[in-house]
């Protein structure tokens, strides 16, 4: 029964591993940048008080953020159709969490953008600088490193909401490991072994976050060996 | 050369400035006195129009406009001739102090990296920092951020430079340093207007005293006149109270 049991679980690690590879990381990546695409665009309309975009960035965000993602994904995949709206699964799946997760990481780069000192933008207005220049030069290098955690911390929430997809029959990961449970009637240990596997994602990931931002923090940069000057 | 009429702002319903009148000429370098809460600061923000004015009128070099109607436009183009230097520095952290300098020149005015890369340290030269050009804001004290504050101010050839409280957020030890800088400019005959309540600067350096309060020019003359023979009882009380409470 044991030698069984373990048989299954080294094979199906396998057959779990390769759509979790093919599926899961592409769609989480793809869902990702489209939702920071997104965030920035609405974090922007928000900071730069555009009239009416602003408004709708509000909207969306409070719709977004107030309903949830599961549903979010099934109006998509499965209510759309009946407008006329025929998606892929796997197009919808990154859809459904690049929208939903756009709200959350306006929210974060929108409180990013508000932490860079006031002062800076009326010095880049002196020296002559546009609002777009200001935003590119001065703004965005100094809130990136800000945001940086938070927007790292919904992308590990994400590799684990992107386990939703098998309901709207994206076959990844987590589908695959449904799949073995009920062929081979072991369902504690299969859904066991596909929770190892996210983790194992998610470890990785953790281990870019801590490396990136070690190199985020721009005194750092081009300094290492000088000794900062002692402030008085 | 740079001149603002009838200048009216108010904050909620506190009037900071009721009816200023202000002008500088070239190569002239004015100091702004005042205590605090006089709108002197505010006076200086509408000249840059980092606050709007709610009435008046600027005249600058060719561009005269109702400093209620100016366009962002019109404002980013008479800027252009602005250098402008903070109580709180206000550099580019994100940036080496080169950088800070250059980058009035490289992005606002599309000046080739080259040459603005040398104007930049040659400002850098010129406020004592040409050593620090590559370090961030952050590994500089105070008064060295804010020399490179003033390079940067002055890299774009402004007509006028416009200093807000320049050394108020420094140590006193450091205030020497930014000062020495600025009486340096001062005597090469850049035109300057300072908001300051170094006594012994506006003194030295300035050639003419507008002393402020609630809102208005209460007075306004040459340094060695204003300090000497103050004609406004107010004045008198002012220099009394700062020279008796001088370090």
């Amino acid at each position: 029964m044991t030698q069984r049991l373990a048989e299954i679980l080294i094979s199906s690690f396998t057959k779990i591993l390769i759509p979790g590879i093919r599926v899961t990381i592409p769609l989480t990546i793809l869902s990702f940048a489209f939702s920071l695409v997104l965030a920035l665009l609405l974090a922007l309309f928000q900071v730069a008080d555009v009239p009416v975009l602003k408004q709708f960035s509000q909207i969306y965000i409070w719709i977004f953020r107030g309903t949830p993602l599961l549903v979010q994904l099934f109006i998509i995949f499965f209510g759309l159709p009946s407008l006329g709206i025929m998606l892929e699964a796997f197009p919808s799946a990154v859809i459904a969490f690049g929208m939903n997760l756009a709200a959350y990481n306006a929210e974060v780069i929108r409180a990013a953008i508000l932490a860079v000192p006031k002062g800076q933008t009326e010095a880049a207005y002196l020296v002559g600088l546009s609002y777009p220049q200001l935003m590119a030069r001065v703004v965005i290098p100094q809130a990136f490193p800000i945001a940086f955690p938070s927007l790292f911390n919904n992308l590990i929430s994400l590799v684990k909401d992107t386990s939703l997809a098998s309901s709207i029959t994206v076959v990844e990961l987590f589908t695959t490991a449904q799949q073995i449970a009920a062929r081979t009637f072991e369902p504690f240990a299969l859904y066991c072994e596909a929770a190892v596997i996210y983790l194992i994602f998610c470890t990785v990931l953790t281990w870019i976050q801590a490396a990136v931002e070690k190199k985020l923090v721009w005194e750092h940069k081009e300094s290492t060996g000088r000794k900062k000057p002692i402030l008085g | 050369m740079l001149q603002v009429k009838n200048v009216h702002k108010s904050f909620d319903d506190l009037d900071v400035l009721k009816g200023v009148e202000f002008r500088v000429d070239k190569g002239e370098v004015v100091a702004i006195l005042g205590p605090s809460g006089s709108g002197k600061t505010t006076l200086l923000r509408c000249i840059s129009f980092l606050e709007r004015a709610e009435q008046g009128e600027i005249l600058f070099d060719e561009y005269q406009y109702d400093m209620t109607k100016v366009t962002p436009k019109q404002i980013r183009e008479m800027r252009m001739h602005m250098g402008f230097v903070f109580q709180s520095f206000n550099l580019f952290r994100n940036m080496t102090a080169l950088r800070n300098v250059m980058e009035g020149l490289v992005t606002a005015r599309k000046i080739p990296k080259a040459e603005a890369e040398r104007t930049a340290y040659e400002m850098l030269q010129k406020v004592g920092m040409a050593d620090r050009a590559d370090y961030y804001p952050d590994q500089l004290s105070g008064g060295q951020q804010q020399r490179v504050a003033i390079a940067r101010a002055m890299a774009p050839g402004p007509r006028v430079l416009l200093f807000d409280e320049p050394t108020s957020a420094l140590d006193p030890e450091l205030t020497g340093e930014v000062l020495d800088v600025m009486k340096k400019l001062a005597y090469e005959g850049t035109t300057m207007v300072v908001v300051t309540h170094e006594m012994g600067f506006a003194r030295e350096a300035a050639n003419r005293i507008v002393f402020m309060e609630g809102g208005v020019v209460v007075e306004e003359g040459r340094a060695k006149d204003f300090f000497e023979n103050p004609k406004e009882e107010r004045t008198r009380q002012f220099l009394q109270r700062v020279l008796e409470n001088r370090v």
